[in-house]
């Protein structure tokens, strides 16, 4: 009784306005979803759980505003009550302001957004104009997982010779594509730009911006399917980048299933395509390819050469976009000897198949920015290799997966089953129960275990490991997910 | 769902560190496993009783007014009639009877056997040793001379109690006398290192005698074993003891003290969680011994459940003696336990089956005994 009492009244907090702008931040301002969240939630006291408000320009004056609209309500209905002698404008006024609240504020966003674009158009002209005087090569990514490792693959191995450029990670819409070209110093020899793509049409936008001279497919899956409906639209979109590009250099993922089922039905020219995948690129021929706890290690042929390459990367999936980074780097003019050297020095991205080891000896694989379904996969085929670990797998499923949801979850408990994972520690939600299904289904003979949150599971990690363990963290779920 | 008390806090100079242990590992372990509903009961420095749900959160005693917030909860009542039973008084009493206890307090009134008793009286199980090797362990001089009856080699040593230093100081420092400088000057009573001195003359002797008087009414002084290495073994069981790893603490000062043991480990890792070596580096033979001597002083003492041995080497002679026997190691010594292969959740399950097990011997042990010596009984008159 006490607690939905609570609940009614957590919108009359304090805190509200500003979780409110909260959410709206953390889901980048998208309308649908905040309303998603916004009807879903009825105790507003507990939002920011993870993360909190970053206070941005737009972030601030939002806040601001919703206090003004909030007290400009309350004044009002102060003042009504006074003139007419009814208490009850007062009331509500009190008790309708912060429901309304969201409601204007939205409005604010749509204002802003207007206000916004021609602002946008100034910023994007300006940039491309300052694109076309920079003579460096410019390199695209584009795909729906695997954006991010590819591009610091890149920039790890090619800056061993020449001066790289990236956009930094989430600058991957026109605007923060603008932002960062303005930035630049204009001596680069190479650009990597990592290209989102949220709905139709985007990454054509992008190119127009950019113009590529290389374009990277890392692959097709279910990440933003809710949005795009079909596997089908997000290829399509994917692919704009190799519609711009024409005959010029296209690297695509030749191990991605769903890339191929695309091709196959397409009747795009597909000379001009580089397929790259664990066992070779073009000319670069893979062989005795290991991976373990410390890195990834294969030998190459090129011609008549051959040489161990190493990295700090785990797992054998990664020796793909690897020999992407080596082609161009040979291409480019850069000696065998300094592109070992910039393999060399490839190490795992922040939160993605991130290995530390910890005072006790266990080793914790962070992959929790890692929310797709290809790289479920590979993290499990990973932990196949492991010999002689106890392996514990904890995770809140994925989200955003739409209608095939059920069967992508139902897949990852079937395998982790498959590959004899000794413990599941699963967080409870809509998917996880999914999840449980396929590893019961395949019959699954290692331990489950529930926790209601996932800080509550991180937190009793410490009591459930020792010395020898292998931990992998798989995807966070956002606030607004929760 | 089986119902556990973890009782902690208690009027003791470890009143703090007992708060980490019952956090960490016991209570989140006994969450994560889930075949238990935790009940936290925290005794107050006062001696006052509580159990709420927010004490199973630790950040609760790490908030700065947490004992003004105590005051807004109700003081609980225990009945112990045959059972144990948590008692929230008031117009809608609650009340759950609990079917196994976790104790976690440290040090006096409640590590050195006194819970025990009252849990032996309330008929209900409970983790760790029992009342008598609790009371031994306890104090430093009787763990002394119990396993010295049991030719398990100790330091050379004097013990006294306060009035016997008040009217016999000289006698008491002719035996001090006799061994050899420098010593160390401990009250019996106290873990966690508190109150203890190392001293070099006679000077110092005095203080640290005063200091240790301060904290205790009986003082243990004791040869100081030079060119040392001290180790630590943890064990677990009742008949047939699982030994831990032997851990060697890499202290920073002369000796162990509180401040290393407690106050540099590393957020969130419990007690001791730095600072170690495990296992020790010591010769395989060295280990053997001391793995040997472990399991004798352990059930030397009568210990079941868990205890921790510690121990001091001489690593010129390879001398190994035994120098004191915990009883409830802080933070159960987890870490430990984790580089030995055992997780905290599965330490904390072993912990209750031992408990368990030693509940249902006990049960088979007859405590009646029919006499007709009342009806022979005559009359006080005789």
């Amino acid at each position: 009784m006490n607690n939905i009492l609570r609940k009614l009244i957590s919108r009359y907090y304090f805190s509200f306005p500003k979780n409110l702008v909260y959410m709206l931040q953390a889901s980048e301002y998208d309308l649908g979803e905040f309303f998603a969240w916004y009807w879903r939630t009825n105790d507003f006291r507990t939002v920011s759980k993870r993360k909190s408000l970053v206070k941005t320009p737009k972030a601030m004056v939002l806040l601001i505003l919703s206090w003004v609209i909030l007290l400009s309500i309350y004044f009002s209905s102060l003042f009504f009550a006074i003139i007419t002698a009814h208490i009850w404008y007062l009331i509500a006024g009190l008790v309708f302001g912060p429901v309304v609240l969201p409601y204007i504020l939205v409005l604010v966003l749509l204002v802003m957004a207007l206000l916004q674009i021609p602002l946008e158009f100034v910023i994007i002209n300006k940039a491309k104009k300052r694109l076309l005087k920079n003579r460096a090569l410019r390199i695209a990514v584009a795909g729906s997982y695997g954006k991010t490792t590819m591009r610091e693959i890149l920039k790890t191995v090619l800056t061993e010779g020449k001066k790289v450029a990236t956009v930094p990670s989430n600058y991957n819409t026109p605007l923060g594509i603008s932002k960062f070209i303005l930035s630049l110093n204009g001596d680069e020899d190479i650009l990597v730009f990592e290209m989102g793509e949220y709905y139709p049409g985007d990454i054509r936008k992008l190119c127009r911006l950019v113009n590529p001279d290389i374009g990277v497919i890392t692959g097709v899956n279910e990440a933003h399917l809710k949005k795009f409906k079909s596997l089908e639209n997000t290829a399509k979109t994917i692919f704009e980048l190799a519609d711009w590009l024409g005959g010029k250099p296209l690297y695509v993922n030749g191990e991605d299933l769903i890339v191929k089922n695309f091709l196959k039905n397409t009747s795009r020219n597909q000379e001009h395509y580089s397929f790259f995948s664990r066992n070779g690129l073009g000319k670069l021929v893979v062989s005795n390819a290991k991976t373990s706890l410390i890195g990834t290690s294969f030998d190459l042929t090129h011609g008549s050469e051959n040489k161990v390459f190493s990295s700090r990367l785990l797992g054998l999936h990664q020796i793909g976009p690897l020999l992407v980074a080596i082609d161009v780097a040979l291409k480019l003019g850069m000696t065998m000897e300094k592109v070992i050297a910039g393999v060399g020095k490839t190490k795992p991205f922040e939160h993605r198949m991130e290995p530390k080891t910890d005072s006790a000896g266990v080793v914790t694989i962070d992959d929790s920015y890692n929310g797709n379904p290809t790289g479920v996969k590979a993290v499990i085929d990973f932990l196949a290799s492991i010999k002689g670990h106890r392996r514990l797998y904890v995770t809140p499923g994925l989200v955003e997966m739409g209608s095939r949801s059920e069967e992508i979850h139902r897949e990852i408990g079937r395998e982790l089953s498959n590959v004899g994972i000794e413990k599941v520690l699963l967080i409870r939600n809509s998917v996880t129960p999914y999840i449980y299904n396929g590893l019961i289904d395949s019959g699954y003979s290692g331990e489950v275990i529930w926790f209601d949150d996932a800080l509550k599971a991180f937190a009793s990690l410490p009591n459930m490991t020792v010395s020898g363990d292998v931990v992998v963290l798989q995807n966070d779920w956002p606030d607004q997910y929760v | 769902m089986k119902n556990i008390a973890v009782i902690f806090g208690g009027q003791s100079a470890e009143h703090e560190v007992s708060i980490i242990t019952a956090h960490i590992p016991i209570i989140q372990s006994l969450e994560a496993l889930g075949q238990f509903k935790v009940f936290p009961v925290y005794i107050s420095k006062k001696g006052e009783w509580y159990c709420e749900e927010k004490f199973k959160e630790m950040s609760f005693f790490q908030e700065p007014d947490f004992e003004q917030q105590l005051l807004k909860f109700k003081k609980v009542n225990l009945s112990l009639n045959n059972h144990f039973k948590i008692i929230w008084p008031g117009i809608t009493q609650k009340s759950e009877n609990i079917d196994i206890v976790f104790p976690a307090m440290h040090g006096t009134n409640g590590e050195d056997g006194s819970l025990m008793g009252l849990l032996r009286f309330a008929n209900v199980p409970f983790v760790g040793c029992d009342m008598a090797s609790s009371a031994i362990a306890m104090d430093k001089a009787v763990t002394k001379q119990v396993l010295s009856a049991q030719n398990i080699s100790v330091v050379p040593y004097v013990w006294f109690v306060k009035s016997q230093w008040e009217k016999n100081r000289e006698k008491i420092l002719d035996d001090i006398k006799k061994l050899n400088w420098p010593m160390f000057v401990k009250p019996v009573h106290l873990g966690s290192s508190i109150g203890i001195s190392k001293v070099k003359n006679e000077q110092e002797l005095l203080n640290a005698v005063e200091v240790a008087l301060h904290y205790d009414n009986k003082v243990l002084v004791e040869e100081s074993i030079e060119d040392l290495i001290e180790v630590t073994l943890p064990i677990i069981g009742n008949e047939n003891p699982e030994l831990g790893s032997v851990e060697r603490p890499l202290n920073k000062t002369e000796f162990f003290d509180f401040k290393d043991k407690y106050l540099s480990a590393g957020k969130g890792q419990g007690v001791n969680a730095q600072y170690s070596q495990i296992p020790a580096e010591i010769s395989q033979e060295l280990s053997e011994k001391v793995k040997e001597l472990g399991l004798q002083s352990y059930k030397g003492i009568g210990c079941s459940g868990i205890a921790r041995i510690d121990f001091l080497i001489n690593s010129k002679t390879g001398m190994v003696y035994v120098n004191e026997i915990n009883t409830l190691p802080g933070s159960l010594y987890h870490h430990n336990w984790r580089k030995s292969g055992v997780s905290s959740v599965d330490l904390v399950k072993k912990l209750v089956v031992f408990a368990e097990q030693r509940f249902e011997e006990q049960k088979t042990l007859s405590f009646n005994f029919n006499s007709d010596i009342l009806k022979k009984f005559k009359g006080a008159k005789g």
